[in-house]
């Protein structure tokens, strides 16, 4: 048992030192990385250990006779929970979403440190204490916060109340639904029964399975089957067309989509919304092939209102690119990102 | 066995940390071996395994070669329309680097240690301001390695990175050369210097990137530009650190190979590269109290707020630039990037910010942009089309692999248009249902179009109404009068504009065409930028996202007289808990 808190101390101690060196940017917040993907049962298991850490600490500390009170105990660790959301999780969280979890953690705190009369007790003592101001530390403190608190709280509603210019929020759907069908270049496409003309096997058949064979490796670093390579010239079916489309994407769509399809290309910074990330799992991985040519071909003008069209500078691609050029493009996206794209049924 | 596995530790620590404390012992200013201040000689790395140079070959073929290139030469399908170009590897010329001018960078296969593997350090930062990504992130620390063994080792093909014969050596020693504090009196040496070594021919009396800027070609024989100093978040080997002050001393030492930056290693001193170091970092945007500008990490460049505030002046809008309201006016940083929507679309826009300031009075609301330009462009002739018309049809670039075709091998090689600016402003959109705007490329259509009030370098300026981006501009005649252009001016490397407009009221204004600015209200904005010399003109231009301009109402009474007011109740209220506390205690109850 003591084995076991010791070593839940050193972990809370290993964790605590890493949070402190995030906080003050001597450890860049990425150091280690949660994994794109798996992000919140990581985040669950690495909070888990915290936990465990902090009991270990608790008890190692009231072991070695310098308890610390359950008052401060309850505050660090919803301290703790804040700066953790802030500074850990990468990338960051809005403020918004941040406050929420601290409210329910403060929550949670309460609920925990009032689980029984006696604790309740113990963790209202050190306010008590200063309140009857016996001791001469608690009469200073008593003094210290009638002067301070109404100076903080003061402060804090002048600071509410001057006028502000923040950014207003507007809540956009990424992924509206599509129509039935859509017309590029003259010819009605329904979308439900379309099919990409180019997800074919070396025969020149469509064959979803011999293309999934082929798409890239799954996780971070997503790269080629070996001996799978587009650019090798003897390649016919697929792999050709993942070229072609290839070429395309970066004559075309890097630019704000990014060399790794991720969203972050040369001109991307500058627009709001910014471009869509395609290796997200929440983007061309959730959706069909079919919805990929619609808003490809019809850009951002395209969106029904509910997807902000007068804010995207997504070019209806039909403009530029030919129906085979687009397929191709789409084959690439799903090649480079190694996604499956999702099947109507 | 642990213990001697730790002890083993141990001892190899001690004896690394001894070695690194010889070394440094020995290190003395002016190098015994005739070397340069700073640097020191190093060895040539092994060469990375077979396996490992086959691992990277797949990294390639999925990652890069889209801009490098099958053979490394930097013409893949991505190259033909980016400047600056994609590094060809063929000649092995690497820009960044910790050796000497000339020499290969530094790669060690089994080694990513910061300061010690410029190529691995290149491949995980990117390099801003060009399209080369950071590859943290996306690509394991092992992948990159492979890939860079495959690059050194398969496509650098003139030169060989272990060839001992022919391949040497000299490392600036960046990290033992203990910085000189950026003072006053640094900075100020720092600039007498770039003037007698002569870094202003290039970069400009003001660091903006502007001297000389038509005739600097790489080895290539592309075109390419010197650094703007007052974007540091824009320098190739800013490694995501844009104000570290090292990575200019880095690049100072070091040259960059294969553009005509030559290494000043020769004939400065460590203390002079300092402050020149020093003096080029302090021209680098800074807020108004001097500070580095928050940098956003996954775009490497300073971080956006969308809401162009205004100030309000009682009296005349000053036209003075130095003036007390001006400078108190908070300075907005607007992200630019190319239109490449429709025809022709502008895949290379060499205005990547713009700077915006406002205030405002009772009658009129002025603009001050600010924007680096390297060249002043007044059109030569007339434009061959009137400057309503938005469907203009000049023919867009091909994306031809070759250097005569290329957006690259073009580059200054274009019909001098004027440069201009254009502020664009919805019309009526207290109309549309929130978050509902017109388009943000010349409005949706006649129910809810814009009003954009464009200059330009010849001194004009004009206002347009835009419905829709497939319909021509219909210029607004009798809006001259109530414009005013109150400044106009390109100094060193630098647009300073001054557009007063009219706030508009239904009594004089025309609602179907003026926007109406009102004090509080989120207005919608959007900026659209030309530079004259890169074919700028009709829809080629740079464009910025949906800003907001935010009239800051003055501030009321309340907000002084109710924070002291809440201020005297928590007084009350702490001292009615206190004596309720006592009173308790002494067993009283109320």
């Amino acid at each position: 048992m003591k084995a076991l808190m010791s070593l839940g101390a050193l972990i809370g101690v290993a964790g605590l030192l890493l949070l402190g060196g995030m906080i003050f940017d001597v450890i860049p917040s990425n150091t280690v990385r949660l994994v794109e993907g798996y992000m919140p049962m990581q985040m669950l298991f690495e909070f888990a250990c915290f936990v465990a850490g902090f009991a270990g600490l608790s008890y190692m500390m009231s072991a070695m006779g310098m308890a610390l009170p359950r008052f401060w105990q309850g505050i660090g660790f919803w301290a703790f929970v804040l700066l953790y959301l802030k500074f850990r999780v990468y990338p960051p969280i809005p403020f918004s979403v941040r406050a929420m979890y601290g409210t329910v953690s403060l929550v949670a705190v309460f609920m925990w440190v009032s689980a029984s009369e006696e604790d309740w007790k113990k963790f209202k003592q050190p306010i008590m204490n200063v309140l009857d101001a016996q001791t001469g530390m608690n009469r200073l403190l008593r003094y210290a916060y009638l002067v301070i608190l109404p100076i903080l709280i003061g402060g804090f509603s002048y600071n509410v109340m001057m006028p502000k210019s923040e950014e207003p929020i507007e809540l956009r759907t990424v992924h509206p639904a599509p129509p039935a069908s859509t017309k590029v270049h003259g010819k009605t496409y329904t979308l439900q029964t379309s099919q990409n003309p180019y997800r074919v096997n070396q025969e020149g058949k469509y064959d979803q399975e011999y293309t999934n064979a082929n798409i890239v490796e799954q996780g971070m670093g997503r790269l080629m089957k070996p001996n799978a390579n587009p650019w090798d010239d003897k390649n016919q079916g697929y792999l050709k067309y993942v070229r072609e489309g290839g070429e395309i994407f970066f004559q075309n769509c890097h630019f704000c989509h990014g060399d790794n399809l991720n969203g972050r290309g040369l001109h991307a910074f500058a627009f709001n919304p910014i471009p869509a990330n395609f290796t997200d799992p929440g983007t061309i991985a959730q959706l069909q092939e079919t919805f990929i040519f619609w808003r490809v071909s019809k850009g951002g003008i395209g969106l029904p209102n509910e997807g902000f069209p007068w804010a995207s500078v997504m070019p209806p691609w039909e403009q530029h690119l030919t129906v085979d050029e687009i397929w191709k493009v789409i084959l690439f996206e799903y090649w480079h990102t190694g996604y499956y794209p999702r099947t109507w049924d | 066995m642990m213990d001697s596995i730790t002890q083993k530790a141990g001892i190899a620590a001690v004896a690394a940390f001894g070695v690194v404390l010889v070394s440094s012992a020995g290190y003395s200013s002016v190098s015994a071996q005739g070397l340069p201040e700073g640097f020191k000689k190093g060895d040539l790395a092994p060469e990375p395994s077979a396996e490992m140079i086959e691992a990277g070959k797949r990294v390639y073929f999925t990652k890069c070669v889209w801009c490098h290139g099958v053979d490394g030469a930097g013409d893949g399908p991505g190259a033909d329309r980016l400047w600056p170009r994609p590094r060809n590897f063929n000649q092995g010329t690497f820009k960044i680097r910790h050796t000497a001018s000339g020499e290969l960078p530094l790669f060690d296969a089994k080694k990513p240690i910061p300061g010690q593997n410029d190529l691995f350090e290149t491949v995980t930062h990117g390099l801003p301001g060009s399209a080369m990504p950071s590859w943290e992130g996306i690509l394991t620390e092992e992948q990159r390695l492979q890939v860079l063994a495959f690059v050194t080792t398969q496509l650098v093909k003139d030169r060989k990175f272990t060839d001992k014969q022919s391949e040497t050596q000299t490392v600036l020693q960046l990290a033992e050369i203990k910085a000189k504090p950026a003072t006053d009196e640094s900075k100020k040496r720092g600039s007498e210097l770039v003037v007698e070594k002569k870094c202003v021919e290039c970069h400009g009396m003001e660091g903006r990137g502007d001297g000389n800027a038509f005739n600097l070609k790489d080895d290539w024989g592309f075109s390419i530009q010197p650094a703007d100093w007052h974007k540091c978040w824009n320098f190739r080997g800013s490694r995501q650190d844009p104000y570290n002050v090292g990575n200019i001393f880095r690049t100072f030492s070091t040259g960059v190979n294969g553009t005509p930056m030559p290494s000043f290693a020769d004939n400065t001193t460590v203390d002079e590269r300092w402050d020149i170091a020093n003096f080029v970092n302090s021209l680098c945007e800074r807020d108004a109290l001097g500070n580095p500008l928050p940098i956003d990490p996954l775009t490497d460049k300073p971080k956006i707020n969308f809401v162009v505030p205004s100030d309000l002046v009682e009296g005349e809008i000053p036209t003075d630039m130095e003036h007390e309201a001006w400078k108190k006016a908070p300075k907005r940083y607007v992200a630019m990037g190319g239109q490449i929507t429709h025809k022709p679309r502008n895949f290379v826009n060499r205005i990547d910010d713009i700077w915006v300031r406002s205030l405002y009075n009772d009658k009129s609301i002025v603009y001050l942009l600010e924007w680096d330009d390297r060249t002043k462009s007044v059109a030569e002739g007339k434009l061959p089309w009137a400057p309503t018309q938005v469907n203009i049809d000049i023919k867009e670039q091909e994306p031809k692999t070759g250097e005569g075709e290329s957006i690259a091998a073009h580059q200054n090689n274009y019909t001098v248009y004027n440069d201009a600016i254009a502020i664009e402003t919805a019309v009526k959109w207290k109309e549309l249902p929130a978050p509902i705007k017109p388009r943000y490329l010349f409005g949706t259509n006649d129910q809810f179009p814009v009003d954009i009030v464009k200059w330009e370098a010849d001194g004009s300026l004009r206002a347009f109404k835009g419905t829709g981006w497939d319909k021509d501009f219909e210029e607004r005649d009798n809006y001259e009068e109530s414009m005013k252009l109150l400044k106009g001016e390109w100094k060193d490397g630098r647009w300073y504009v001054m557009i007063q407009r009219p706030l508009g009221n239904k009594k004089d204004q025309d609602y179907d065409e003026d926007t109406f600015f009102e004090m509080g209200q989120y207005i919608p904005t959007v900026f659209f930028a030309w530079d004259g010399h890169n074919g700028d003109a009709g829809r080629k231009m740079a464009v910025s996202a949906f800003f907001y301009t935010f009239m800051n109402p003055p501030i009321p009474r309340e907000t002084y007289i109710y924070p002291a007011v809440i201020a005297v109740g928590v007084v009350l209220l702490e001292g009615w808990v206190l004596t309720r506390r006592a009173n308790k205690k002494k067993g009283k109850t109320l």
